[in-house]
């Protein structure tokens, strides 16, 4: 994958457990650097669609899928796909901020060291540049070797996407980031992720219409599987063109 | 249950909204009766009733205004709130033309129109009706009712052509009616300007029923 952030384009992926159907037949581009919410009921397939991009779905019993992703040119459901180089480009972010019990540091420290990185002088330089990025460097900066656990849950969120983003990816996949957070943590996390626009490629899951409304770019709506529609968000949350959309954004769906 | 609210509380606005909008009708129908009948009282009366129509604007903008915020609406139910957010400032504005005209009646009260008023009326009477017509299509959610009532605007503007050029001569023929014809050509740009208001809320409407903005005023 190359440096700039890459377009994203899906081509009739299907995804099933056993017989159930999680995705079906869902075809969708998005340029480089967008942000791309996903919206929909629970248990429309936008979660599934989030793993189908890392493959984490592969973790998944009975899991199969058909279709083609292409990810920065990379094919990314065939069966030779490196993971740990995709895994590696697209970082994820959960709903419950999931600090590893160590420093704050060594959070931030951890990716990178995995990739071989032993120099001090390097980690350092990464881990501060990388909780910049996040936003986050102005509250922990003399903070570093406390524990992750003695920060704010929003803080906590704030230092996942650091670490997310010091293995330098492309991607960033979002599952619901601010579920867990309060108005003013959400506020901050919403403006790092519009900070990240451009240079990463960013797709997020949320139950906020609102907070989809704010932040992204394009929205796509799920419903039982299908993707009914996806448009440029100010269209989509002005004036849809399908009425299942229309139904869900006015809270008459059924 | 929240959505219900919503929707309780949009169809109270309906309501205000459709009595707003008669409210703003009569004012444009007793200003001009105001005019032709040369009924000072009557036009005073208009130029008080103007207080009732600016607090209706009020009322309903504050109940918008506490919908989006406290709702969030989205899609077609946005389109729903900003559509009566429009409508009531042009409907405001409208009203304040019927001011306009009272006032006239007023300033006018000691003049012996030198012939009578036959398509002033007339005019006023279509505009007047582009509101009512204009509001059915709100309630409708018709765009085929919006676009019949926006052609009734070319009604109004021959009609308007005609007053013009009416005036126009009879000041160049009887100099001595210059203030009265001066007058009353403002009268008639007025209400030309009512039907340029409901031609706004029919395009709200198409707004609000297709998601497009258009410009039919010409």
């Amino acid at each position: 994958m190359d440096s700039k952030a890459p377009d994203l384009a899906v081509r009739h992926l299907s995804v099933r457990y056993g017989e159930q159907v999680a995705l079906s037949d869902v075809s969708l581009d998005l340029e480089g650097g967008q942000v791309l919410a996903l919206i929909g009921p629970s248990g429309c397939g936008k979660s599934t669609f989030l793993r189908v991009l890392n493959r984490l779905v592969d973790r998944s019993l009975e899991v199969r899928y058909e279709g083609e992703v292409v990810l920065g040119g990379i094919r990314i459901l065939d069966p030779d796909t490196d993971l740990v180089a995709l895994r590696r480009a697209v970082g994820m972010v959960f709903q419950q901020p999931s600090a590893f019990p160590f420093s704050v540091f060594d959070n931030v420290a951890y990716g990178p060291r995995l990739q071989g990185i032993r120099s001090s002088h390097r980690l350092r330089s990464i881990v501060e540049s990388s909780l910049k990025k996040a936003a986050l460097w102005d509250e922990v900066r003399g903070k570093l070797r406390r524990p992750a656990a003695s920060l704010s849950g929003g803080q906590q969120q704030r230092l996942c996407i650091a670490r997310a983003l010091a293995v330098a990816p492309r991607v960033l996949l979002l599952d619901e980031p601010t579920a867990a957070l309060d108005p003013l943590s959400t506020t901050k996390i919403e403006e790092l992720i519009l900070s990240l626009r451009g240079d990463y490629t960013l797709i997020l899951v949320t139950h906020n219409l609102q907070q989809a409304a704010r932040i992204s770019d394009v929205t796509a709506f799920f419903r039982q599987g299908l993707l009914v529609e996806i448009a440029p968000t100010r269209e989509m949350f002005t004036a849809p063109k399908c009425a299942e959309t229309e139904e869900f954004l006015t809270g008459r769906y059924e | 249950m929240l959505r219900q609210s919503f929707r309780s509380e949009l169809d109270q606005l309906d309501q205000e909204l459709i009595r707003m909008g008669a409210l703003v009708e009569e004012q444009i129908r007793r200003a001009v009766r105001s005019l032709t009948g040369r009924d000072v009282v009557l036009a005073e009366q208009v130029v008080l009733d103007d207080d009732r129509v600016d607090a209706m604007e009020m009322d309903i903008e504050r109940r918008c205004l506490t919908l989006l915020a406290l709702q969030q609406p989205l899609a077609g139910d946005l389109r729903i709130v900003s559509t009566i957010l429009k409508i009531i400032t042009d409907l405001e504005r409208m009203a304040d033309h019927a001011v306009d005209i009272a006032k006239v009646t007023l300033r006018l009260r000691e003049e012996l129109f030198v012939k009578p008023l036959i398509d002033i009326p007339e005019m006023a009477r279509l505009s007047s009706s582009m509101v009512r017509l204009a509001l059915n299509a709100y309630i409708h959610r018709s765009l085929d009712e919006a676009l019949t009532m926006i052609r009734l605007d070319d009604d109004v503007d021959h009609l308007y052509a005609r007053i013009f050029d009416d005036l126009q001569n009879l000041m160049r023929e009887r100099p001595e009616t210059v203030l009265q014809a001066t007058h009353l050509l403002f009268v008639a740009n007025y209400i030309e300007r009512v039907a340029d208001h409901a031609t706004n809320l029919g395009e709200w409407v198409i707004y609000m029923v297709t998601g497009e903005r258009k410009d039919l005023n010409d």
